[in-house]
């Protein structure tokens, strides 16, 4: 899809734990409707990003700023707020609910009513509920979900819970969605699947995307962006076929000692 | 002027020796929790049904330096088998049902304690079995009299004793789990349960290993405590009472348990003289400990010396 | 034809929502709820209605209170019973200084509602601290309860010890004189606990299948990720405190008002708060009836055996072995179940249920 303005500002970020700097003065911008892959060796940094993107961590110093608002030190709710969703690493489904119960959490912030409301089951309440629901099914249908609705996640092999994340990630219907390695684990046809389902979130929806893969020829084929980072740095940042010809994306994955 | 020093020093004295109780009921926690993650319920009927193995022993006769011995096997005896038939089924579940297990277990353990021996409430005049055990009998009168003084200051003489061995316990311990393989495993065990399992540390044993330590620990404290509170329920409850302390530490450090022990031991005795007197009520001793736990932990929720660390997702 | 199409995804997705999707539940639990309002309070003894269905409704109340908290929303509690304490001296105050219009439910009501900002009250420092560094908090609000009922005597009206609940606090808008029914007697009060615990089961039950059980769960199961997603997990859980204290509160007050028909501090000692928990283990963390397994279970346990005790060695045992052997079993059984069945009583029953449903062919 064609880029359009910055929708992600990502200002010299410097992330410290302890005595190690995962992220070291990064700076990149993601524009609006395309697809960003971050890529890079493991421990580079990657996760860290994302986790400072939707302010899971809270960075020494830098900014990140999302659709034109300084974010940097924003609960993760309140970035939700303004449209932005993700799915983890090591999958952040909760376990003891269902499939359906875990996709309808995506919907809580459209919910309107009290609890009150709720514990009497009484009008907004009840017509939420059946908004919500039918929200939901139109993503279990996009998903291919359909046959395990009321399945507990626990149950799932880990293809299908990667998936369910990222339906509860869809119904919330955001403007931003990261990713963190959604096809690790998996095997050729599901990433298949998983792409496919990017590029189509992608184009139907307009959504951006920003996500984590390791597989390159996955990156190179539905990308229209990529990100290097290794050592907590910034190696590359270009096209796909700009990166490709970087040589010190080359060397850090071929694997040269610095 | 108005202020009395004397007094005020007996009070912090008092608060460090009661401290060090409390450090050493915490130090049962901590080692548990370091091993398994979670929090030992039962650890305060097994104070009770270590206390009340010794107390039974002796009652009927038998030799204190039999009898102590004897408590201690069976506490190790009851380590292993807490291992065997309640931590190794439930290893692979959810931290809650282990805690919950624990629960079961106090339950178990109080039932067994009472059918065992009794469910009366026994005085255990520690004092006087050390009088006769360490003193001949002609010349009993190192802990009979009761107080000493130093500094125009009053201390029991029992609770020197009793801070002397528990203060020992503690040293042991702490160089136990600092220095020695044994040691070293736990704490490996502590980091990581499938890291640790993939290098070959035996986790069933360390487990074993953990039980019986928090069984001997149990059996020492339950003496110590005994002698303040009587061998009855009222010692489950007392232990409760170590709770901010490892709160206050860190649930999985042994310095931790010390210094919170300290903290919470004079905390509680200055909180109930004089702050009872400002705001005019009496009794928030209850209550005191706990808050001022919340103050530390609010400030760091890991405890003083609890690892703090940046949950990743 | 898509108007149509709309109109019946809405039937079939509050179909799909119904409280019992299968009619046979559905008539099984009208009739149990018949049988328990009509037929109950009239073949039922005095003994049977005071010593075992009221006692168990008031502490169902509580362990399901406690089940909110900690079952759903994974926020361990050790002061059940300091709320209770607060909510059932609550509900004497109000009854004893308000005017004449003051009733029973709306009391325990208003009782409920002060509990539960008590509870929010020591909930807070669950923003900071977690897991099973919260216990301290919770253990807080147990011994205060205590030592502040002990220490202000007015909560008790001065009295010593206990006050036994006086017979016309019973009174409902003036039923009792106007038809000359005896609303203080074990019937009428059995009718109002099951009427209360009725409606806050079911008030629960709504609450739990809606979004704010749904963002409950969430806060239990990861926290982290809840709040990426935009569930205010702060506020989740100051509700979750302030509902379940409520239940809290509210079952204290049956527990004197319907059980003991006395309130005093010592009911609520450190000892209750624990039973309450074994209930909502034994029972089911996370399940709304599951707290009423777990309390039939806990409480009955004990009188069972020690019937069958007597029973089958007529006395040949003191009733202290036969209590420290319904310990031991008790103990033996919790530790049993966790390594069976971590999902408790009600976990054990969904099997079951879901065996019979294909007997006699599974598969
Ligand atoms: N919560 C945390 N606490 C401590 N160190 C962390 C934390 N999160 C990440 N790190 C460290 O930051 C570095 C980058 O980690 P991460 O972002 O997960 O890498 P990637 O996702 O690229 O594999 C690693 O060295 C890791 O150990
Ligand atoms: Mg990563």
């Amino acid at each position: 899809m064609a880029a359009g303005n910055p929708i992600l500002q990502i200002d010299n970020i410097t992330l410290v734990f302890g005595g190690v700097t995962a992220l070291n003065g990064i700076s990149f911008d993601v524009a609006e409707g395309e697809i960003c892959a971050v890529i890079g060796p493991n421990g580079a940094g990657k996760s860290s990003m994302l986790n400072v993107i939707n302010g899971v961590y809270v960075p020494q110093e830098g900014r990140v700023v999302f659709k034109g608002q300084d974010c940097t030190r924003m609960r993760p709710r309140q970035i939700a707020q303004l449209g932005m969703a993700r799915t983890f690493q090591n999958i952040g489904l909760f376990q003891g609910m269902t499939v359906l119960e875990n996709i309808l959490t995506g919907r809580c912030m459209k919910i309107r009513s009290t609890w009150l409301e709720q514990g009497l089951n009484i009008g907004r309440a009840r017509r939420e509920e059946v908004e919500n629901r039918r929200a939901v099914e139109e993503v279990i249908e996009f998903l291919h979900l359909q046959g395990i609705r009321k399945t507990p996640v626990g149950k799932l092999p880990y293809g299908l819970q990667k998936r369910v994340e990222l339906a509860r990630a869809l119904v919330a219907e955001p403007t931003m969605l990261l990713q963190d390695e959604p096809m690790t684990g998996m095997n050729l046809e599901e990433k298949k699947d998983m792409s496919c389902f990017a590029l189509e979130i992608n184009r139907e929806y307009g959504t951006t995307i920003v996500l984590i893969e390791h597989d390159m020829s996955v990156v190179m084929d539905i990308s229209d962006h990529v990100v290097v980072l290794d050592y907590g740095a910034k190696i590359g940042d270009g096209t796909p076929d700009e990166v490709k010809n970087n040589q010190d994306v080359i060397d850090a994955y071929l694997g040269v000692t610095h | 002027m108005g202020f009395d020093w004397v007094f005020f020093t007996e009070l912090i004295v008092g608060g460090l020796m009661s401290g060090v109780m409390y450090s050493l009921v915490a130090i049962g926690f901590v080692l548990i929790y370091k091993s398994s993650g979670i929090f030992n319920f039962a650890q305060g009927t097994m104070l009770l049904f270590a206390a009340l193995t010794f107390v039974k022993l002796t009652e009927g006769g038998v030799n204190f330096w039999v009898a102590l011995p004897v408590s201690m096997g069976t506490m190790v005896v009851f380590g292993i088998l807490v291992e065997r038939f309640m931590m190794r089924p439930l290893a692979n579940q959810s931290l809650l049902s282990l805690f919950m297990a624990t629960v079961g277990l106090a339950i178990l353990i109080e039932g067994l304690a009472q059918y065992m021996w009794d469910s009366a409430i026994h005085g255990l005049q520690l004092a006087d079995f050390l009088d006769l055990a360490l003193l001949d009998p002609v010349n009993m009168t190192i802990f009979v009299v009761d107080y000493i003084e130093w500094l125009d200051i009053l201390i029991s003489k029992f609770d020197v004793f009793a801070t002397i061995v528990a203060g020992t316990m503690i040293l042991i311990l702490a160089v136990f789990f600092q220095k020695t393989r044994t040691g070293m495993s736990l704490r490996a065990v502590s980091d990581d349960h499938l890291a640790a399992m993939a290098v070959g540390i035996p986790l069933s044993r360390v487990w074993a290993l953990v039980w019986a330590v928090t069984g001997i620990i149990a059996l020492i404290a339950g003496l110590l405590w005994a002698e303040r509170v009587s061998v009855s329920f009222t010692l489950v409850e007392a232990v409760l009472k170590a709770l901010p302390v490892i709160l206050i530490g860190g649930l999985t450090s042994i310095p931790g348990a010390i210094v919170g022990g300290l903290i919470i031991g004079v905390g509680e005795k200055l909180g109930e003289i004089y702050l009872g007197d400002l705001i005019g009520v009496q009794g928030i001793e209850t209550w005191f400990s706990y808050f001022i736990a919340l103050v530390f932990l609010l400030f760091r929720p890991s405890g003083l010396f609890g690892l703090k660390t940046i949950e990743r997702v | 034809m898509i108007y149509r199409e709309t109109g019946t995804f809405i039937t079939s997705y509050l179909e799909d929502r119904k409280l019992f999707p299968i009619p046979f539940d559905k008539w099984a639990m009208a009739v149990f709820m018949l049988f328990m309002i009509f037929v109950v309070p009239f073949i039922a003894s005095d003994y049977w209605l005071a010593a075992h269905l009221i006692p168990i409704l008031a502490y169902g109340t509580a362990a399901l209170g406690l089940n909110l908290l900690t079952g759903m929303t994974g926020q361990l509690s050790l002061g059940t019973a300091g709320f209770m304490c607060f909510g059932a001296f609550f509900t004497f105050n109000i009854m004893l200084r308000s005017p004449e219009w003051m009733n029973l439910p709306l009391a325990m009501v208003l009782a409920g509602s002060v509990t539960g900002v008590i509870g929010i009250i020591f909930g807070l420092p669950s923003i900071r601290i977690k897991g099973f560094y919260l216990l301290v908090s919770t253990l807080a609000a147990q011994y205060f309860a205590l030592w502040f009922f002990r220490s202000y005597p007015y909560f008790l009206n001065y009295a010593t010890a206990t006050v036994t609940l006086p017979d016309h606090h019973f009174d409902l808008f003036g039923i009792g004189e106007t038809f000359d029914v005896d609303m203080a007697s074990f019937e009428a009060k059995y009718l109002m606990s099951l009427g209360i615990v009725t409606a806050l089961a079911l008030f629960a039950k709504n609450l739990m299948r809606s979004a704010t059980g749904r963002n409950f769960m969430a806060v239990r199961d990861m926290d982290i990720a809840a709040s990426v997603i935009g569930i205010p997990v702060i506020r989740t859980k100051m509700l979750a405190f302030f509902v379940s204290c409520f239940y809290c509160g509210v079952g204290g007050a049956l527990f004197c008002y319907a059980y003991l028909q006395v309130l005093g501090i010592r009911t609520f000692e450190m000892n209750r708060s624990f039973e309450i928990l074994f209930m909502a283990i034994i029972g089911g963390l996370g399940s709304i009836a599951g707290s009423f397994y777990g309390t039939v279970l806990v409480y009955e346990f004990p009188i069972l055996f020690s019937w069958a005790g007597d029973y089958l060695f007529k006395g040949a045992f003191d009733t202290a072995v036969v209590d420290n052997v319904a310990k031991i079993t008790y103990g033996i059984l919790i530790i049993a179940l966790l390594i069976r069945e971590p999902g408790g009583l009600a976990a054990l029953w969904a099997t079951a249920k879901q065996k019979l449903r294909t007997w006699p062919f599974p598969h």
